[in-house]
């Protein structure tokens, strides 16, 4: 068997003494060893005969096929060099857009692989909360802390499930040196739950003990110098209190494909032990996620875990119910209880101006090679008399748009790596490019496609035509390769119009939220955390502040853009079991009104001056009337924490981003208990200002970090996502309508060009250059014209959908629209324009002589 | 142009053609390869070097003897040319040339590196 496979593929001249060789061997092995082993070597000595040399030559080498493929390489590479320019603008435009394609590409897959590293993710999920309210179902992550030990005890189908808080910025002290750091409480399972990885410590008891503490790599480092930490003590603060613990294992740095980031891990039973004073059914301060059982239903487990909750609350307004983790990242927003979306949108979106750019350069090629077939007909003509088959000119065009595209993916390729530092700058990524055996095969699958999808039309249309018709020169001018081209054109342009619509809607809207009012002033506001002696001490350095040149006004405030404690703990008279509202709860001390200007519309804001304000509320004008009370001022109502009495309704503003309507919220004055110390300050000297109040700090609360944050920049980081958006599309847009208007000006040049005796004739009878330009400028701009009518529908339609995503939103004006596709006639005209000035000024004598 | 250098392997095999003689063809030169050096090798991967070797033109063979253990097939003998001996003669001058550049142990006269210190 061996021997005849060696046969077939060894070389004549060598048969012989190889054979002799190995027959040697063998017997020798054979009187060494046993029969199998001298097989069994033969086997590997013929396998090792297997080399370029001893092989016989394949026989393709003498075969048409190949002779074939080499000479329509060479016909292809002459007519590039030949249609250089038809070939640029092809090569270009097929580029610009396998580029933009790839760009995507890496950012899809970006987003799809976050939290994907868990092993169990099949099985993972977080629990959550919907709360009914009188408004509708406000969904949230938090549910009571004390579900945790039930979970344990009553629902056999969760194989482990851990119990954690949410990353917070802390403090932590080595000797006497500040740190702040981002860290989060977690019970013992959290590392079964999740594959974040320990690079020591027992990944079972790291967290077992209350003064535990799991540090990162990069953090260890921060704090030590060095990643050898373990046994270490660190101290932590937070508001007041103080912790001193120890590390019992040191984790590898958070991968960036992990939707939550911390640098260290506390353990639970401290925190809920000490820290929570509200331990009920009723405070949602716990996040739990769970791995269920292989096999387990989640429904039936859901429905568990939801029963739990109601015994428990003896109220039916909360459900809880689970939702897989892994995808949570990218379906994160909930409406009145059901998924709503949340990135995957962006994702989705993204995909589709892929696909749109990609046709759009497309059909550039496609428009090109059936416009220039005319100068190639005697060519397909000749090959069809030698011979040729239908299938083998149709090969010939296939071959021609994939080597195009395999080039224009190489240029792509290495613009994408050159421009992705500046990619991912405004992506806020870090993304690369790996040649994964995947992205290879992708890279292979998108070439194929293209290569396809452009070459496919004129393959298909030029191998067609009949011998004898484009012999004799006559190209059958049939109107449906016009039709098809026009139809195309028009594609094209509907879709560069439907992108640049969405441009400037995003634009506006953007613009549109970093402007509007939102009834209190966040210029210039800074704010800072109030710990170690701020705490007791607060006072004096308000009263420094307050002195010093360029503060206008300092108080303590709990105000936090994008809410912060929301408590459905309010009753008031008059409320029946229905009335069930959700209040932002903002806590304050004196002045924080005033300091934000915000406007009051009935009643007083706090003041020190009334002993009777620790006992004071004030609500805004939504709250007002979601509770219905009528002359608020002077009344009282039941809050979790006492009786309070209402001093003032503030005009609504707006506390929560734009995608939401203001919602009820509630100032507590407690200026004790107040996390924050914020001041605004004057325009013009905030930096100096800021070295100031960073002195200040530091003479009242040596050795702390001192980290002012301001708020119009937590504003602008609300629409994070819709900036980035709004800036890719920006670029992806300009992309689009570039190589649009590509195709078209190697379409004018096409017509010009054909028309060039035409023009000529009609000069030499009189007709001037304006005229001219008109004539060969009147087709492209019916298309365009066309395109404009198709797309603005669409846009319109594409746009409203996007805005009805925020309750505060712009106008859709006629003038927009009208705008957009006076931009894109505009732009379509000046470069048909480029080409038909040329060809208009032409000299006639020039065209006309040469006959 | 032709490469003339040499590789490792190749210079065994080289030898190992000049010291067997007659008895130079591919079956033999592979045993004796693994005798001299305890490296295992195939007979497929002396053949594929004696070939590289032949076009670079350090060696020339020949159609030998037929024998019985081959079932009656003759064996291909190859010779060391001059050019091959030239090659081996330079291959061991250039090992003799570094041998005396190297430093006997001990004489330290490089120069002391300062490592970098974590």
């Amino acid at each position: 068997m061996a021997t005849r496979i060696l046969q077939r593929l060894i070389r004549q001249e060598l048969a012989e003494e190889v054979l002799g060789d190995l027959e040697e061997k063998f017997l020798k092995t054979l009187k060494a060893t046993s029969l199998l082993l001298a097989k069994l070597n033969y086997w590997y000595q013929v396998f090792n005969y297997l080399r370029p040399f001893a092989i016989k030559k394949t026989k393709i080498q003498d075969s048409n096929t190949v002779d074939m493929f080499a000479h329509n390489l060479v016909l292809i590479f002459r007519h590039f060099r030949k249609q250089s320019s038809h070939f640029l603008i092809n090569l270009v435009g097929l580029s610009a857009g396998l580029a933009c394609v790839l760009f995507i590409f890496l950012w899809v897959q970006d987003e799809l692989e976050v939290d994907q590293f868990h092993m169990k993710r099949d099985r993972l999920y977080q629990i959550m909360s919907n709360h009914s309210d009188a408004s509708g179902i406000f969904t949230w992550k938090g549910v009571p802390g004390l579900l945790y030990d039930e979970l344990q005890a009553q629902v056999p189908e969760i194989e482990s499930a851990t119990i954690t808080t949410d990353a917070h910025e802390y403090t932590l002290s080595v000797a006497e040196t500040y740190h702040k750091a981002n860290g989060k409480f977690a019970n013992r399972d959290f590392f079964k739950v999740f594959s974040f990885q320990l690079m020591q410590g027992d990944p079972k008891q790291v967290l077992a003990d209350p003064s535990s503490i799991v540090i990162s790599e990069s953090l260890a480092k921060r704090l030590f110098k060095t990643k050898d930490a373990l046994g270490k003590s660190i101290t932590w603060h937070f508001w007041g209190k103080t912790k001193t613990v120890k590390v019992t294992g040191i984790l590898k740095d958070i991968p960036e494909a992990s939707s939550e980031q911390f640098d260290y891990l506390m353990s639970w039973d401290y925190y809920h032990d000490e820290l929570i004073s509200f331990k009920n059914w009723f405070n949602y301060y716990a996040r739990i996620m769970v791995v269920l059982r292989g096999g387990a239903d989640k429904i039936a487990v859901q429905e568990k875990i939801d029963k739990i909750l109601k015994e428990r609350q003896e109220r039916e307004n909360v459900s809880l119910f689970l939702t897989p983790y892994a995808e949570l990242y990218l379906h994160s927003q909930y409406e009145n209880g059901l998924r709503a979306g949340g990135r995957i949108d962006y994702v989705h979106l993204f995909i589709i101006v892929a696909v749109f750019i990609l046709f759009i350069a497309s059909v550039n090629f496609i428009n090109l090679s059936t416009a220039k077939a005319s100068f190639r007909t005697k060519e397909i003509g000749i090959k069809k008399t030698m011979g040729a088959s239908r299938q083998s000119i149709a090969g010939q065009y296939f071959t021609e748009s994939i080597l195009l595209t395999f080039i224009s993916l190489l240029i792509a390729i290495l613009s994408v790596w050159l421009l992705l530092p500046q990619f991912n700058f405004i992506a806020q990524k870090h993304l690369s490019i790996e040649f994964t055996s995947e992205f290879v095969l992708a890279l292979i699958a998108l070439v194929i496609l293209v290569g396809f999808v452009a070459g496919s039309y004129p393959a298909l249309h030029l191998s067609g035509f009949n011998v004898i018709e484009v012999i004799k020169g006559k190209l059958a001018k049939s109107k449906g390769d016009t039709w098809s081209r026009k139809t195309l054109v028009i594609s094209q342009f509907t879709l560069s119009i439907i992108l640049i619509v969405a441009v400037v809607i995003v634009y506006l809207q953007m613009d549109f939220i970093q402007s509007r009012n939102l009834g209190y002033d966040k210029e210039n506001l800074v704010y800072f955390e109030r710990e170690g002696k701020l705490i007791d001490n607060y006072q004096a350095l308000l009263n420094e502040l307050n002195d010093l040149p360029g503060v206008h006004r300092a108080a303590v405030s709990g105000f936090m853009v994008g809410g912060g404690n929301s408590t459905g703990g309010v009753d008031w008279e008059g409320k029946t079991p229905e009335d069930q509202i959700q209040f932002w709860e903002i806590r304050s001390g004196d002045g924080v009104l005033e300091m934000m200007d915000m406007k009051m519309v009935n009643g007083r804001t706090f003041s020190s001056t009334f002993k009777s304000d620790t006992n004071a509320v004030i609500f805004n004008e939504t709250a007002i009337s979601a509770m219905g009370l009528k002359d608020p001022i002077g009344k009282t109502i039941r809050h979790y924490t006492g009786d309070k009495k209402i001093v003032g309704v503030v005009k609504d503003f707006n506390l929560l981003s734009l995608h939401t309507a203001v919602e009820p919220t509630i100032f507590l004055y407690t200026p004790e208990q107040t996390h924050f110390v914020m001041a605004k300050l004057e325009k013009g000297a905030e930096i100096s200002t800021l070295a100031k109040m960073e002195d200040l700090y530091h003479s009242f609360n040596p050795g702390y970090v001192f980290k002012p944050q301001f708020v119009d920049q937590d504003y602008k980081a609300l629409y994070a996502a819709e900036e980035r958006v709004a800036i890719l599309s920006k670029y992806f847009a300009g992309f689009a309508i570039l190589i649009s208007c590509m195709g078209l000006f190697a379409l004018a040049a096409f017509t010009a060009e054909k028309r060039f005796k035409e023009i000529g004739i009609r000069k030499a009878l009189g007709a001037g250059t304006v005229r001219i330009m008109m004539l060969l400028s009147k087709d492209f701009g019916k298309m365009v014209l066309i395109a404009i009518l198709l797309g603005l529908p669409v846009s319109y339609f594409m746009a409203s959908r996007w805005l009805s995503d925020f309750a505060f939103r712009i106008d859709l004006k006629w003038w927009y629209f009208l705008g957009a596709g006076m931009i894109t006639l505009t732009v379509a005209m000046l470069t048909v324009a480029l080409q038909t000035v040329k060809a208009a000024s032409v000299n006639p004598v020039q065209s006309l002589r040469d006959e | 142009m032709k490469e003339t250098g040499l590789g490792e392997f190749e210079e065994v095999i080289l030898l190992l053609v000049g010291i067997l003689g007659q008895e130079a063809y591919a079956f033999k030169l592979a045993e004796e390869f693994e005798a001299q050096t305890k490296r295992s090798v195939s007979i497929g991967a002396v053949h594929s070097t004696l070939s590289r070797l032949d076009d670079k033109g350090f060696l020339t063979s020949e159609m030998g003897q037929a024998t019985a253990s081959r079932g009656g097939r003759r064996k291909r003998i190859y010779t060391i040319t001059a050019s091959g001996e030239r090659a081996l003669q330079a291959a061991k001058d250039f090992r003799v040339s570094l041998w005396r550049r190297y430093p006997t142990l001990g004489t330290s006269d490089l120069p002391m590196l300062a490592l970098p210190t974590d």
